[in-house]
Order: structure tokens, then C-alpha cells, then sequence
């Protein structure tokens, strides 16, 4: 991920996690709203868990409490496998919650119930949802190292200052948290193609209030030779007989393309270009042509187009159909390579006197 | 007063039944300016020869603004083309459907685009990511951002 890319903390998982745009912005782990970017890192909502940063100092209660439950579920997990269980009988705390009518204990500490039959019947380790049912007749409990490693997940997934106390890290954050896993294939499916569906690299950039408040705005007159030509967008010629008096607007590009007003400024607020030869009236992404604030219609100069274009043909001989797009479609031909067409009769209404092209680039794979 | 879009699509819509589509493309549907239908199918030598597709169009108040969401037909028998930019769902990579549509553009100018894109097609397969897409689609593949990464086919 670039380092560019905000960051995005979740306040539910209380890890930093990209989130997924559905289309508003959920974490990726835990499917919750609670989340916000991290643009200003004065305003860093990890802030929040963990006020004191730069101080690693916990109360001596807690401290000891956290050492307790490292050292318990370390020992879970050594005890597997060499340790006879019996010798983790020791500490043990227990915890009652009264939950509605039930009572519910948690122990941490003590025996090791992994994967033992026990005489009670406790052997079986319950899974989270049994465990937080609240109709259970007998309340199922967790004991054992087991809870300790359950509680440290859930202290330790968001908490710089128990990965730096206990595991001696003091990259803290760096480190990651929970969020920044997933944990089945689906999940890195979702993300994966969360990252592949979202890229702005793309995207049209759209004409800034300024540009478009700037461009020149005519009133159609009697005898204007606008009058002759259509507008590209509605497909209609200009005409002074029309019902909205906003048509009697027009714009003009500085590309010379002229367009009925209502119908262009809408464009303008979703791409920067010009619908006709695509000529950037602000920078678009991945145009070197940019800069030149002189593109014609038609030039070459829209290589970036031919390049990043998924259009067919753009680099085959023969395409009718190509041609079709651009002269039947459009109702124009001034191309000798019309010889593909397999239209006996092209030009259609809406014929543009100018001899323009649409778009510039694609005439390059043409001929 | 017509919304700008039902104005272009009653107007497109009458030229196609004044003039009729290119070679190879059939209005099949158009009850309403919301979804249509056509079936193309790729005209001399191809790898598509004696298939025929169903080819969706659905547009909304910001035609023509925005991009039609344009995909294959796969329900009731009927199958996407077996294309590197189809997936088995239908939906169409393309760059004109997505960052590079254009009011100008046109239903008949896509469906000739779309056309000519299974014409120069020489091989016959499916995206390499078609299942993990498929899995994860949007219904509407305007929500789908593709990269056009290839220009070769």
C-alpha cells in the first residue's frame, strides 16, 4: 500500500484496517460503521486509546494484571506440549457476571482444560457464540489459559503499549493491528478486490468552478452559423425554437467544440474534457498533452487515450464495426478508410460539419 | 419538460427503428427508456462464428452523462461471449463503458464497439480473475472499477 493512501481506523476493532467503500466506508474486519480516516496526524483517533504515548507507565495494578495473563497464556501454550497440566493449577482468578438472570463465571488461570476430558464435563471448550447465549440452561465457562489468550486478543489487538511492555516491540503501532489481518480466504478476496475495483488512478478529474465559470458563454442569435451544427451531447442541432430558454446558451471549449449549456456543464462536473476530442481543459490523469493548452481536435496528441484504452482495434487493421462507432454512429465520414464500412450509407443526421474526430486518438489504429 | 436523457434516448431509440442497427445487431427490447436489449453477433471470419449474445443496456436520469451499465444476458440459456474482457457474469471490461465514455458516444456506437472488441479477439478464454470477480461482483458492473491494463484485444 502506498504510504500516500490515508489511513483508516476502525473505533469498533480499534485498529488501523482499510475499509471497504459500500459505498460508505465499513472496516474490513469487523463489518462496522465506526470508522474514520486518518488525514490530520495531529488528530490521530489512536490517540484517544491511548493518550499517553509517549508514556509507557501503567498502573501497577493493571501492569501486573497484563504480566499475568502473557505469562497464563504462555504457559497454555507450552503446557501442550511438554508441561504435565497439573503445574499450572496455580494462579487462578475468577470473574461473575451477572448477565439478565444468569451468572456467568469466567476463571482464568488454573487447569488447563484444553483438550481434556475432565470429570465434570468441562472438557469441551465452548465457542464464542455458545458461550454468549444467554438461554444456555448451564451457562458454559472458559477457563483456563485459554481465557487469558482470549482476553489478550482482545487487550492486545489495539494496544501499542502492551505489544511495547510486553513483547519488548517499540514500534508500536507499526506493528499493526488486528485489522490490518484477515483471516479466510473470502475476506482477502473482499479486499483484494475492494483494492482493485477502487483505484482513482484513473479516474476523469473533473473542470474546477473557475475553468468553468471561464469558458465563454454565447446567446444563440438569428443568423449565427452556430446554428447549423448540433450539439455533440443531446444530438439535437441549435436552434432558437426550443422551450427551455436555457438552451439558448451555448459554450465553447477551447477546443472550438460547441455545446447547448445545460447540456455540457454537467459533464464538466464529472470530467474535465472535452466529450468530443477529450481535450483537458484540467490536468487529467496520465495526459501528457496537458500542459499543451492547445490540443487540437483530432491530433495525436491524445496518445495517453490509445495507450490506457481497453477499446478494441485500436491497434488491428480491419475493424467495420470500429468504424461503425465513430462515423455510422456519429453520422460522419471524411475517412478514406471507410472503404471497411460496411454501411452503404454513413453519413447519418447528425453529420459534424468540422470534420472533427472522436475521439483523437483512436484514428491512430485505423490505418 | 423531457429530462435531457429521455430526450437522447427517445431520439436514439427513433433513429434505430427509422435506420435500423449496423450489421450483426438486433434491437431485440426498448418497452421504456430504462433497460434495453439487443442481440449481436460478430459478422465474417471470427472465433464467435454462429454465436449469438444478448446484450443488456440500463440507463438512468444521467444518460448521457454517464456511461450506460452495459452487460451480457446469462440467464435463460443464454452465455457471455468466452472473451479475456467478459467475465462468465456478463460484465464487460471495457474502457469506454467506464473512464473513457463519452456523452458522444452512443447505444449503437457501444454496441459496435462491443462487437468489433469479440471480432479481434484470438483466444478464446475467460479474465484470469473471473472467479474471484464473480464471486464479489456488484450487481450493476458500473460499480465496478476496472483497470484497462490491455490494450492488445
Amino acid at each position: 500500500m502506498s504510504s500516500r493512501e490515508p489511513r483508516w481506523y476502525c473505533h469498533e476493532c480499534s485498529a488501523d484496517m482499510m475499509p471497504i467503500m459500500a459505498p460508505h466506508p465499513i472496516c474490513s474486519s469487523c463489518h462496522g460503521d465506526f470508522v474514520e480516516k486518518m488525514e490530520n496526524p495531529a488528530d490521530d483517533p489512536r490517540e484517544f486509546a491511548h493518550p499517553d504515548h509517549g508514556d509507557l507507565d501503567l498502573p501497577p495494578a493493571l501492569g501486573a494484571l497484563l504480566m499475568a495473563f502473557q505469562g497464563m497464556s504462555e504457559r497454555g501454550n507450552s503446557s501442550r506440549s511438554r508441561r504435565r497440566p497439573d503445574n499450572d493449577a496455580g494462579s487462578r482468578i475468577t470473574f461473575s457476571i451477572l448477565n439478565d438472570d444468569h451468572h456467568r463465571t469466567i476463571s482464568i488461570g488454573g487447569p488447563n482444560t484444553l483438550g481434556r476430558s475432565n470429570p465434570e464435563g468441562e472438557g469441551r471448550v465452548p465457542t464464542m457464540s455458545e458461550y454468549l447465549r444467554r438461554d444456555a440452561p448451564t451457562p458454559p465457562t472458559i477457563a483456563g489459559p485459554l481465557m487469558a489468550q482470549y482476553i489478550m486478543a482482545l487487550l492486545g489487538h489495539d494496544d501499542p503499549i502492551l505489544t511495547r511492555r510486553l513483547s519488548g516491540d517499540f514500534q508500536g503501532a507499526e506493528a499493526g493491528g488486528m485489522g490490518d489481518y484477515v483471516f479466510s480466504q473470502e475476506a482477502l478476496d473482499r479486499i483484494i478486490t475492494h483494492i482493485m475495483e477502487n483505484s482513482n488512478a484513473n479516474r476523469p478529474v473533473p473542470a474546477s468552478d473557475e475553468v468553468i465559470n471561464n469558458l465563454p458563454r454565447d446567446v444563440l442569435l438569428e443568423g449565427s452559423d452556430i446554428l447549423e451544427k448540433d450539439c455533440a451531447i443531446c444530438k439535437e442541432q441549435f436552434s432558437l425554437q426550443t422551450d427551455d430558454p436555457d438552451e439558448l446558451m451555448v459554450v465553447t471549449l477551447p477546443c472550438k467544440h460547441i455545446f447547448h449549456e445545460p447540456c455540457i456543464m454537467p459533464w464538466l462536473k464529472s470530467s474535465g474534457t472535452c466529450p468530443v476530442c477529450r481535450h483537458a481543459l484540467v490536468p487529467q490523469p496520465g495526459d501528457p498533452s496537458t500542459s499543451n493548452g492547445n490540443a487540437r481536435p483530432g491530433s495525436s496528441s491524445n496518445r495517453h487515450s490509445h495507450s490506457r484504452s481497453r477499446s478494441p482495434g485500436s491497434n488491428s487493421s480491419s475493424q467495420p464495426g470500429l468504424l461503425h462507432a465513430f462515423f455510422g454512429g456519429f453520422g460522419r465520414t471524411n475517412d478514406s478508410s471507410s472503404r471497411h464500412n460496411p454501411d452503404p450509407d454513413p453519413p447519418r443526421s447528425s453529420a459534424d460539419r468540422n470534420g472533427r474526430r472522436f475521439p483523437g486518438s483512436w484514428e491512430e489504429g485505423l490505418d | 419538460m423531457a429530462s435531457i436523457s429521455s430526450r437522447r434516448l427517445a431520439k436514439e431509440l427513433t433513429e434505430i427503428k427509422l435506420e435500423g442497427c449496423p450489421v450483426g445487431i438486433k434491437l431485440v427490447k426498448a418497452d421504456d427508456l430504462e433497460t434495453w436489449w439487443f442481440t449481436i453477433e460478430v459478422m465474417g471470419d471470427s472465433l464467435y462464428q454462429g454465436e449469438a449474445f444478448t446484450l443488456q443496456f440500463r440507463f438512468d436520469s444521467s444518460y448521457p452523462i454517464s456511461a450506460p451499465a452495459v452487460q451480457f444476458v446469462v440467464t435463460d440459456g443464454r452465455q457471455a461471449p468466452i472473451h479475456p474482457h467478459v467475465y462468465s457474469n456478463g460484465h464487460i471490461c471495457a474502457s469506454i463503458l467506464g473512464n473513457e465514455w463519452s456523452p458522444v458516444l452512443s447505444v449503437v456506437a457501444v454496441c459496435v464497439t462491443l462487437q468489433s472488441m469479440l471480432g479481434s479477439c484470438k483466444k478464446k478464454e475467460r479474465p484470469v480473475d473471473n472467479d474471484r470477480y464473480v464471486r464479489h461482483a456488484p450487481e450493476n458492473p458500473k460499480k465496478t472499477r476496472f483497470h484497462y491494463d490491455d490494450d492488445t484485444v
